[in-house]
């Protein structure tokens, strides 16, 4: 098939905490650095070497010649070492300094050391806004109402992308700013409402978690231009991802910066609270889980799966999710609608045009493999081999293609000599095609430099 | 490609054609297009609507607001009931129905959906089932009635049932099955358990004519006062042999939740099983007595009220009355003591003995299930004369020997009657022939034509009819009217027929009164677990350049004769043959056979195979341990029983056949002994070459086995291939075999024509045909043909114009 490429085939770019991080100026990753809570989550953050690197150094209030630190490392896990000091030199967590005797040591970033010591010993000030409330909310709520709650909240950002009818009561402004912004909607001229666009279709097959944690991360990019502090912003969330579930926390003590950004994650359901001027808040599993739950691949535990696929292609839903059905719309071709149960069938032309919108095979199935019904959990693989199979086949052919480089002759004067060098590159087993019609011939790049002296020699002859 | 085969036929046929043109032209403006399609549907236009009434083609169909994606929305007609889990059907307004296979109920739902509706696919979860016209048919001759099962659909569903469901329910079974035609005390009558239809038929002049009355002068008013009445009790007619140890051990499904209230589990909601006992009770008929009205029939005009009773759309069941007959001598014949019937096998034999007399109609059993027992089963209970007719000279023997070893029978009263072998038929009362032999319209030798006198002056008791699916209907009611028989089993694997004719099998032989879950039987061991593979061949770019500048039939010679499917054919006899698997390789091209199998130096057998030398061939596959590989063309893929066979590689097929698919896929499902700890047992390849024609042939063809729950792996490339020394490897041997390709003339890409293929034509075409092996040998009409589906400008009655299309 002659489709070079599917327009925009690239994956979301969606960085994990480490990499967003390291995108940011120095200057503000020092005053990240100024609040316990983020120096915990960052280190929590790191491979298990660097964390020892930094537990040892913890309680040093000088620099460490390089020379000892490669010593705590035996020689054949060198790569590792590497690694991890590029990590912790590129967070700045520790740095570079030149030790008496000119040797060049590494020294951990003061503020950092500190802040990490509060927040593994104690001590300090409370985390602003994280206060405990010391009498009991009369509107308390249980984890199981704030799950529900986060979710609801949340879909209503995902049934606004796929602009189902049934989108509950619509996003603020800001919501779809961030949404335009982060590519996974764009306006078109003259259409008043926003479209999805191909990383739209990405992101609504990611897990929660990591759709949460890519639209934050979209959001965090904006804030500058709204005039909030991103840092007070980042520790704030760092502090959420310390609290507990179903604990409600006070809204003292919070910045002029963090007080508007609540709202924002109150809107897609990070945080639970009552009315806007309310003095409790809850943390919803959403935000607990941002920056932790980003490594777990396992997605939605907490829900139950509700797909059974078969072997004969077709796909079942338990669902009267809009949201649900129009994601699988993506993909399959929807026969049936019950009250709470879809019938619908993977066909080449449905893959395909999925595939078309840049969605891979990939996505596909482990869309369906992470959204399986318990009865479909039972079987190993959970998705039939067959379909797996069928469906990256009809990825595969796709892209077919293969590229060979080569230098193409043509305007020859007579078909002779056409003839000619044709068939000495034909012996020399570099002809890659030939069209004696028009009498043209692509000879492969590696048998050029033969051809032409060929036909140099032939010519001056 | 379709189209200049197509008119290569027609030239074949040109004399023939033109004779028939004159007549086809008035249903087909193009005669041409119709000719390859319709074969044997053209040839059976004529006549063919007294088969069938014409309510029989309406559908279940209702205007259904559409979603935002195109799904039939029915969100808003129906309402889910609030024990919605424990149920576990959903009923969609056109007819279709889901069940899920893991519910706690779902031994209960599958039982009666078999009885009221065709199943369409059945997969590992959740099935699909869909209301036809026939199906409730069906589900009436069993015996059930419109109330329960509106009823039971209802409390199964977990949505409120739609109620165009009900009224289409309501239509097709009102008028079906009220009437039955019986034959008792050897003599006709048209029985009916509702006086009202009795009523309503004989104030029809026509069916007037056809009753048989004491005093014909009396006149006065011919609707009442001659009824018969009577009292008739219905007990079950099937006596099987019980293995020693209870029943339960047999048949542990039925009996298991239905029975013992402590296997219920707690969430099953009460109504549903209580009404599923009392369903179950009344399709047993254990002992009840019904009044029945009747009225004799004068026995000439059988035909005549058979067929007013389908205008009045009232078709008739025939019923036979098989203990009360007592012109027709009882043969002496038993199943053996040590015969044991599988719980599926007792259950579609209870269906068809379900009230003490023998209903016809047709059993549906995956290959190598055991259809034959179900057949020989059959005879021994009706205990008449019988008849029974299978598609080729090798099934005769099968199904001699078959008899020999379940009953009684022995070879004094079985009596064959095949071109080869024709027993002496006096004294026998089992006589077993084939299709051909008895539609055969022209001479026949003078020995041949005695029997066949014979067999026409016979009233049979039971006339068992395999293979059902491969007869077209046109021969199927010529054999139908040669023969008289009482009551009519058809046997088959596969009810699809690539023309939808199935519809005509119904109304000819009977409902389909069982239909076995081929997943369900191989989970059981009954019948193999087979790995079914499509294995993608990729086209050497020479011949996919031949084949994309062919235009002929030549093309598909070349992507059958593609080296990379020679090459992977090969390798995957080589690879089995060392695991000391038995092979058979089907193509359905002979070219393509030949130069296979003699490159590989491995037997064949085709069309013109000797009958001897292809039982030498299959006797020494069977027992010669050199022998592990044959080459076959299409002759066998019926009734070929090859219980050793446990691979199967298809190099070529007939287009997009899903019969065909799985006939052969048939040949290796017998069940194999002591491979239980393997996962798989058998296996199928179907060798497509990539890019090709065949690709959408081939996922034409696997939809019947998909439905059935069978999944097919994609194999794109063979591991360990390289490491073989193949043939065709280099490019000069591959130039070679195009060469030869392209000198293959245009006969040559062409699928093996059967003789039989045009069995009823006039006599001058005959006549050519005699004497040909393969219709000697029955091989005829194994013809696979793809169809147009055509819309049918049949008359429709008023009431059902709701549900037309």
């Amino acid at each position: 098939m002659a489709q070079a490429g599917g327009g925009n085939t690239s994956h979301l770019d969606c960085k994990n905490l480490h990499q967003y991080l390291r995108t940011l100026p120095t200057k503000l990753l020092d005053q990240l650095y100024t609040h316990p809570a983020t120096c915990l989550a960052v280190f929590q953050d790191l491979d298990s070497l660097a964390k020892t690197f930094i537990m040892r150094m913890l309680f040093l209030e000088q620099a460490l010649p390089k020379a000892s630190i490669s010593t705590w490392v035996k020689s054949e896990h060198s790569g590792e070492y590497l690694e991890a000091e590029r990590a912790l030199a590129g967070l700045r967590i520790w740095q570079e300094q030149q030790l008496p005797g000119g040797l060049m040591g590494w020294v951990l970033n003061g503020t950092f050391q500190s802040n990490l010591k509060v927040a593994l010993l104690g001590g300090g000030s409370p985390w602003s806004g994280s206060r405990a409330m010391n009498d009991v909310d009369k509107y308390g709520k249980d984890i199981k109402y704030l799950d529900t709650y986060a979710l609801e909240r949340w879909e209503c950002v995902l049934h606004f992308m796929v602009g189902s009818k049934e989108a509950c009561d619509g996003v603020s402004k800001d919501v779809v700013s961030i949404l335009l912004h982060a590519g996974l909607m764009k306006c078109d001229a003259g259409d008043s409402l926003p479209a999805i666009t191909p990383s739209g279709f990405h992101f609504l097959l990611m897990n929660t978690a990591a759709q949460v944690w890519y639209f934050m991360l979209q959001y965090l990019d904006t804030l500058e231009s709204r005039g909030i502090n991103l840092v007070e912003c980042l520790s704030f969330l760092f502090q959420l991802s310390f609290s507990k579930m179903g604990k409600d926390y006070s809204t003292d003590g919070m910045t002029e910066s963090q007080l508007p950004f609540m709202q924002h994650l109150r809107e897609i359901g990070l945080i639970y609270q009552r009315k806007r001027k309310s003095q409790r808040y809850y943390p919803t599993r959403l935000a607990i889980n941002l920056v932790s739950g980003l490594n777990q691949s396992s997605a939605d535990a907490h829900r139950e799966g509700f797909l059974v696929v078969e072997t004969n292609y077709r796909v079942y839903a338990y669902t009267c999710s809009p949201l649900q059905i129009a994601l699988l719309a993506l993909f399959c071709e929807m026969l049936y609608r019950f009250p709470n149960f879809c019938v619908c069938v993977l066909t080449r032309e449905s893959v395909r045009q999925a595939l078309i919108c840049g969605i891979t095979a990939e996505q596909i199935l482990n869309f369906l493999r992470s959204h399986a019904h318990p009865e479909a959990l039972k079987k190993t693989p959970v998705i039939p081999p067959t379909i797996s199979d069928q469906v990256r086949l009809w990825e595969i052919e796709r892209d077919r293609f293969k590229f060979s480089d080569g230098v193409l002759y043509n305007q020859f004067l007579s078909a002779a000599d056409f003839e000619m060098l044709r068939d000495y590159a034909k012996d020399l087993n570099v002809l890659v095609w030939e069209k004696p019609k028009n009498r043209v011939m692509i000879v492969s790049k590696a048998g050029h430099d033969d051809v032409k002296r060929f036909w140099k020699r032939h010519k001056t002859s | 490609m379709g189209k200049s085969k197509k008119h290569k036929r027609d030239k074949s046929d040109e004399a023939d054609s033109e004779k028939r043109k004159a007549k086809r032209s008035k249903h087909s403006k193009s005669p041409i297009d119709y000719d390859l399609y319709d074969d044997d549907d053209s040839r059976d236009t004529e006549g063919s609507n007294e088969a069938a009434p014409a309510a029989a083609s309406r559908t279940a169909t209702e205007a259904a607001p559409e979603d935002e994606f195109g799904a039939k929305d029915y969100r808003k007609i129906m309402d889910l009931k609030l024990d919605h889990k424990s149920r576990p059907l959903w009923v969609a307004p056109d007819g279709h129905i889901f069940l899920e296979s893991f519910s706690p109920v779902y031994k209960h739902a599958h039982d009666f959906l078999i009885a009221i509706s065709e199943p369409v696919c059945r997969p590992e979860h959740i099935h699909e089932y869909r209301l036809t016209a026939y199906s409730l048919y069906a589900a009436v001759s069993v015996g059930l009635q419109t109330k329960d099962i509106i009823e039971y659909l209802k409390r199964l569903s977990k949505c409120t049932v739609p109620t165009g469901i009900e009224d289409f329910i309501t239509l097709c079974t009102l008028s079906y099955g009220k009437v039955k035609l019986v034959l008792k005390h050897n003599k006709y009558f048209c029985e009916s358990a509702h006086p009202e239809v009795i009523q309503k038929l004989l104030k029809d002049p026509v069916i007037q004519q056809c009753r048989k009355r004491p005093q014909l002068e009396q006149g006065g008013n011919p609707a009442d006062g001659e009824l018969v009445t009577e009292q008739f009790s219905a007990k079950q007619g099937l006596k099987v042999n019980k293995p020693a140890a209870p029943s339960a051990t047999a048949d542990p499904q039925a009996s298991g939740s239905g029975d013992n209230p402590e296997d219920v589990k707690p969430d099953v909601p009460e109504d549903i099983v209580t009404y599923y006992e009392k369903i179950d009770d009344e399709e047993e008929d254990e002992g009840e007595d019904i009044q029945t009205v009747s009225f004799e029939i004068q026995q000439d005009q059988i035909e005549t009220l058979q067929k007013r009773c389908i205008e009045l759309e009232y078709p008739l069941l025939a019923e036979y009355d098989f203990r009360n007959d007592t012109v027709n001598k009882d043969i002496n014949i038993d199943l053996k003591p040590s015969t044991v019937l599988r719980p599926f096998q007792e259950k579609s034999l209870r269906k068809m003995f379900g009230n003490g007399r023998a209903r016809s109609g047709v059993v549906v059993l995956p290959c190598g299930a055991g259809k034959t027992l179900v057949g020989v089963t059959a005879c021994c209970t009706v205990r008449k004369r019988a008849l029974v007719l299978c598609t080729s000279g090798v099934a005769v023997e099968q199904w001699r020997s078959q008899f020999k070893m379940w009953s009684t029978a022995d070879d004094q009263i079985i009596c064959r009657f095949t071109s080869d072998a024709k027993d002496k038929p006096m004294g026998s009362s089992i006589c077993i022939s084939t299709y051909s032999m008895i539609a055969h319209s022209t001479k026949r030798s003078w020995e041949a034509e005695k029997v066949m006198e014979w067999l026409q002056t016979q009233e049979w008791g039971i006339m068992v009819l395999d293979e059902v699916h491969t007869i077209p209907a046109k021969m199927f009611r010529r054999v139908l009217t040669i023969v008289q028989a009482h009551c009519k089993l058809g046997l088959t694997a596969t009810l699809v027929r690539e023309d939808d004719k199935i519809t005509d099998l119904n109304f000819l032989i009977g409902p389909k009164l069982y239909e076995a879950n081929w997943l369900e039987l191989q989970r059981n061991n009954y019948i193999a677990k087979v790995q079914c593979a499509e294995v993608w061949c990729p086209m050497t770019p020479e011949f996919y350049r031949e084949y994309l500048n062919t235009r002929t039939a030549k093309k598909m010679l070349l992507y059958v004769m593609n080296p990379n499917k020679y090459r992977n054919c090969q390798f995957l006899i080589r690879f089995h043959e060392r695991r000391n698997d038995k092979i058979i390789v089907f193509s359905d091209n002979v070219f393509a056979l030949k130069s296979y199998a003699i490159r590989m130096n491995k037997p064949y057998l085709y069309g013109p195979t000797s009958q001897g030398e292809r039982l030498n061939i299959l006797q020494n596959f069977q027992h010669n341990p050199k022998v592990n590989t044959i080459f076959v063309s299409k002759v066998a893929d019926n009734s070929f029983d090859l219980p050793e066979a446990n691979v199967l590689i298809q190099i070529s097929a007939h287009g997009g056949s899903r019969r065909q698919e799985a006939q052969r896929l048939g040949r290796i499902l017998r069940a194999k002994k002591g491979a239980a700890a393997e996962e798989y047992n058998a296996f199928f390849y179907s060798l497509v070459s990539q890019d090709s024609l065949e690709m959408q042939y081939s996922s034409k063809r696997q939809r019947f086995l998909v439905n059935q729950g069978y999944a097919y792996k994609i194999i794109t490339k063979m591991a360990g291939m390289d490491e073989e020394d193949l043939h065709y490897g280099t490019k000069e041997e591959q130039a070679q075999l195009l060469q030869k390709v392209l000198a293959a003339n245009d006969t040559d890409a062409e699928e093996e024509r059967m003789a039989g293929d045009n069995l009823i034509l006039p006599k001058s075409q005959m006549r050519r045909k005699v004497g040909n092996m393969s219709s000697m040998s029955g091989a005829d009409d194994t013809i696979y043909m793809e169809y147009k589906a055509k819309k049918k400008d049949t008359f429709v009655h008023p009431l059902f114009k709701k549900f037309r299309k």
